[in-house]
């Protein structure tokens, strides 16, 4: 048996309207969206899924080394082979001997994750905890259906053998239907043939198909159902068996828009997380496949959903966030930082390693080189920080300002800050590990003392917020984002943005 | 140890010039160094040569000091480029001081020089990032401006210093910039236009930051034992300074204060055995105008916190108790990287050679130069001294 004990889901801050889309085009393509959410410039798929990962570990009080399996599910994963589960584990401090798996090629990918997941979690009995990831952010043609349907967002469950929410059955159905939708091998943008019925049939058949395998009849308080607008889940009200109003109670898509390989795993963990006590799960993937969940609930499965906007943005502002207006960056920089280099330096990227010296007790960031406090050559003993912390100097970079990799990102985003943090030392480790040399009330009697042993001091770009959000004494927290890319390569790090209360 | 003496320096316009070449423009300083000695000098008493570039723009050429030593006739002299990103010339100067301090030469040139138009703006900022700290401040987005920027809301923070005191920075330099024949941007502005331009990094608008440049300068610093030789006016190097720090700004002490700096006027200040209010005038590193109000602090013309008031008391002015960058500084003479510690150096020469033209000051007997590397990571300071003006008092 599986159960899902916790749930994590997260959409970045941008909302644009149909009525945008509408002004600018003079129509707009996706039937039953009303706004959609739009990622950052400095956000892909594999960010979005940090931030839901983070959230369902957080929901789950669970830390990234008690995950045994790790699932990353997405239909635009940003780099098409590389094994984007080592970053991701890396982000979230997952045992570097986890299992790992990528779910990719199709819109079912997350519900695929799921399901592998709880074939793990048979396999293992009672030990097993798995991550499932799930993260999309769709774009197809800028005057296409599917764009202007186009979403983002993530959600990641946490799957252990019980719990509070036990998927009590699965199944799962294909049936060949080529020319839906589909993205050819070096395309950035989906597409699909458009013809109408024959998308439809495909759609409602393996949704019937895989729903007509589940064991028990059933009658669900909500159906949460694969959305690529706003009016196709409806229309497979009758094949899985559901009425329309189930089907409505769970959706999120009239708000987010079409969230992918994250579409089902997202709504469903809004469900799980609104106390729903019976759910039929339904996803879709082109092609054409379905899977089919049901499940029961016996208490509250902890959540940390975050799924609402806070900035809306004009078509003009979407085509500039997105790329499509935009040009790549020019060719050398003064932020040029190898591959090499920057991959020795990930400890500190995702993760936030500092030094601690081991003769003063002073934080040093990153932990290199002599002690800056005290001078020692001896190694620093490496600490973890905390991710929040204080703003000591900002900026706001304007045209002109910017190192040139970061002027596509400029262009993109517009004017961000730029700021020197200092950043709080681990709850657990706030006065050092109590080596007896540190005495710590003796010496650290002056507040310039005790700042070197609570805060280290970074560099870190502003995100998530107008820069000037940011200034001087300002609370803020890490997260990570794509930094740059260069060579191909795109290099993530971490950010700051104000700390949510 | 011996003194050293500062017994001729020159420079080439600073500007924009697409019909010269690196070594045509340090010929012309080099040229307008040996003409600016008292009496005759020969270059084949030059025993040594200490040239400062970042790396002639971004060509990172190396063998680029002997590249140009050689084009002015000085083959077979021994030739050191140095490198120290802004203050490269700054601590060419002072390499010669040290030579001839130390009796390896009686004569030896330090001079630098830059190309810095001929290259995309994105090229340019490729070879200027790079003198900072690459792995961390560069990649949190910023170049030189933002990381100045991120001192200057520091300071405002910690002692309330204004925008429009940032303005009056420019407008001073411009002010003095407008009477150099070889200012870059020789004209005079308004505080209206120097807090209405537009921002490049907060609080800084391009009125806040200095331009890229072209140009070169040359200094001839002798041994007292030859002094005599060249002039009966002779400027001795009273005071040399030096600091270095982290390269990035997260890492110093501070960030409303470059340490190096203040350790650099520390060290030449004793070594003059004068305080900065025996100074008659200063060229200060303003790469932006927050630098210069952090050199106010750094250099002790005034006590930290107090360097928006100074500028705004006019003190700091051509007529004022203590004129700083009377060459237009930085901001308005320009800014050619590995010219620029040397240039400071001319106009600390012309000044306490009464050749200042409209902006000298009234018989000065010290001045003082300030070169800065980067945000803060080294930094160079020298006193000049005129001995009849010394003698007399």
């Amino acid at each position: 048996m599986t159960a899902i004990t916790a749930v994590g889901a997260y959409t970045p801050r941008f909302r644009i309207s149909a009525a945008a889309f509408e002004e600018a085009w003079g129509h707009f393509r996706a039937a039953g969206i009303s706004e959609k959410t739009v990622p950052a410039a400095d956000e892909d798929a594999l960010t979005m899924g940090y931030e839901a990962a983070t959230r369902a570990l957080e929901a789950a009080e669970l830390a990234g080394g008690e995950v045994d399996w790790l699932a990353f599910a997405t239909s635009t994963p940003p780099v098409a082979e590389a094994d984007l589960t080592a970053r991701l584990g890396a982000m979230l401090a997952v045992s570097e001997s986890a299992t790992r798996h990528v779910f990719t090629g199709s819109t079912r990918a997350g519900t695929r994750a799921i399901s592998a997941g709880m074939d793990a979690i048979d396999a293992n009995a009672a030990e097993a905890t798995a991550l499932v990831v799930t993260a999309d952010a769709p774009m197809g043609h800028p005057d296409g259906e599917l764009d202007h349907a186009a979403g983002a967002g993530a959600a990641a469950l946490v799957l252990e053998p019980d719990g509070p929410a036990h998927i009590t059955d699965r199944a799962e159905f294909a049936q060949p239907y080529p020319g839906t939708r589909f993205r050819n091998t070096g395309d950035d943008e989906t597409q699909g043939l458009g013809v109408t019925q024959y998308d439809r049939r495909a759609f409602t058949q393996t949704i019937g198909g895989a729903v007509a395998e589940l064991e028990r009849e059933r009658d669900p308080d909500v159906a949460v159902v694969q959305a690529p607008d706003g009016k196709l889940p409806y229309r497979a009200a009758g094949a899985a068996g559901v009425d329309t109003d189930a089907i409505r109670a769970a959706a999120t898509v009239h708000e987010l828009g079409d969230l992918g390989a994250a579409s089902v795993p997202a709504s469903l963990a809004a469900a799980l997380a609104a106390g729903t006590e019976s759910i039929l799960a339904v996803s879709y993937g082109s092609g054409a496949g379905a899977d089919a969940f049901a499940l029961e609930t016996a208490g509250d499965v902890p959540a940390r959903i975050d799924l609402d906007g806070d900035a809306t943005l004009s078509y003009a502002e979407y085509l500039r966030q997105r790329g499509v207006v935009t040009t790549g960056p020019p060719s050398g920089g003064g932020a040029y930082v190898s591959v090499p280099s920057w991959q020795r330096s990930i400890p500190q990227r995702y993760r936030l390693e500092a030094g601690r010296c081991p003769d003063c007790g002073a934080l040093s960031f990153p932990p290199a080189g002599a002690c800056n406090d005290c001078g020692t050559l001896d190694a620093a003993e490496p600490v973890e920080l905390a991710g929040t912390g204080t703003v000591e100097a900002v900026t706001t970079i304007s045209q002109g300002g910017a190192p040139p990799e970061f002027a596509p990102h400029q262009s993109r985003s517009g004017d961000y800050a730029a700021a020197i943090v200092a950043l709080d030392a681990a709850a657990n480790d706030r006065n050092g590990d109590g080596d007896g040399n540190r005495n710590e009330t003796a010496d650290a009697n002056t507040n310039a003392e005790t700042a070197t042993l609570r805060t280290v001091s970074v560099p870190a770009m502003g995100t998530d917020a107008a820069p000037d959000a940011f200034a001087v004494g300002d609370r803020v927290e890490t997260t990570i984002r794509r930094i740059y890319t260069q060579e191909g390569v795109t290099r993530y790090g971490f950010k700051i943005r104000p700390q949510t209360p | 140890m011996r003194d050293a003496y500062l017994v001729g320096a020159g420079q080439s316009a600073y500007g924009a010039f697409p019909e010269e070449s690196y070594r045509s423009l340090f010929r012309t300083a080099f040229d307008a160094a040996v003409d600016s000695v008292p009496d005759e000098f020969d270059a084949d008493e030059i025993d040594e040569a200490f040239i400062g570039t970042l790396g002639v723009g971004g060509r990172q050429l190396g063998l680029s000091g002997p590249a140009v030593t050689e084009h002015v006739g000085l083959d077979g002299v021994p030739c050191t480029r140095v490198e120290n990103a802004c203050a490269a010339s700054g601590f060419a100067v002072r390499q010669a001081v040290q030579a001839v301090k130390s009796g390896m030469a009686d004569v030896a040139l330090a001079g630098g020089f830059e190309v810095m138009t001929d290259m995309s703006s994105d090229a340019t900022k490729y070879w200027l990032g790079v003198s900072g700290e690459t792995e961390w401040e560069r990649l949190s987005g910023t170049t030189f401006s933002g990381v100045y920027a991120q001192m200057a809301s520091a300071h405002m923070n910690e002692y309330g210093t204004t925008r429009e005191q940032l303005s009056r920075v420019a407008v001073k330099n411009h002010a003095n910039g407008a009477k150099n024949p070889h200012a870059q941007l020789g004209f005079e502005c308004s505080l209206e236009d120097a807090q209405s331009a537009p921002v490049v990094a907060d609080p800084l608008n391009l009125y806040h930051c200095c331009p890229t440049s072209d140009g070169a300068a040359c200094a001839l610093i002798v041994s007292e034992d030859v002094v005599d030789d060249y002039t009966d006016d002779p400027i001795r190097v009273a005071g040399v300074g030096a600091g270095s720090d982290s390269v990035g700004l997260f890492q110093r002490d501070t960030y409303t204060g470059v340490p190096a700096s203040r350790r650099a006027a520390e060290t030449a200040y004793e070594m003059a055995d004068i305080d900065p209010a025996d100074l008659d005038f200063a060229e200060v590193h303003d790469c932006f105008a927050i630098a210069e109000l952090l050199a106010y602090e750094d250099l002790g013309f005034c006590e930290p916190g107090e360097a928006g008031d100074l500028i705004e008391s006019g003190a700091t002015e051509l007529g004022g108790d203590l004129p700083v960058n009377t060459s237009g500084g930085l901001k308005s003479k320009g800014h050619p990287i590995g010219a620029t510690g040397a240039g400071q150096v001319v106009e600390a020469f012309k000044q306490l050679s009464g050749k200042a033209g409209e902006r000298q000051v009234e018989t000065p007997t010290r001045g003082l130069t300030h070169n800065v590397g980067g945000s803060g990571g080294a930094a160079v300071v020298h006193v000049f001294e005129r001995q009849q003006e010394v003698s007399a008092r």
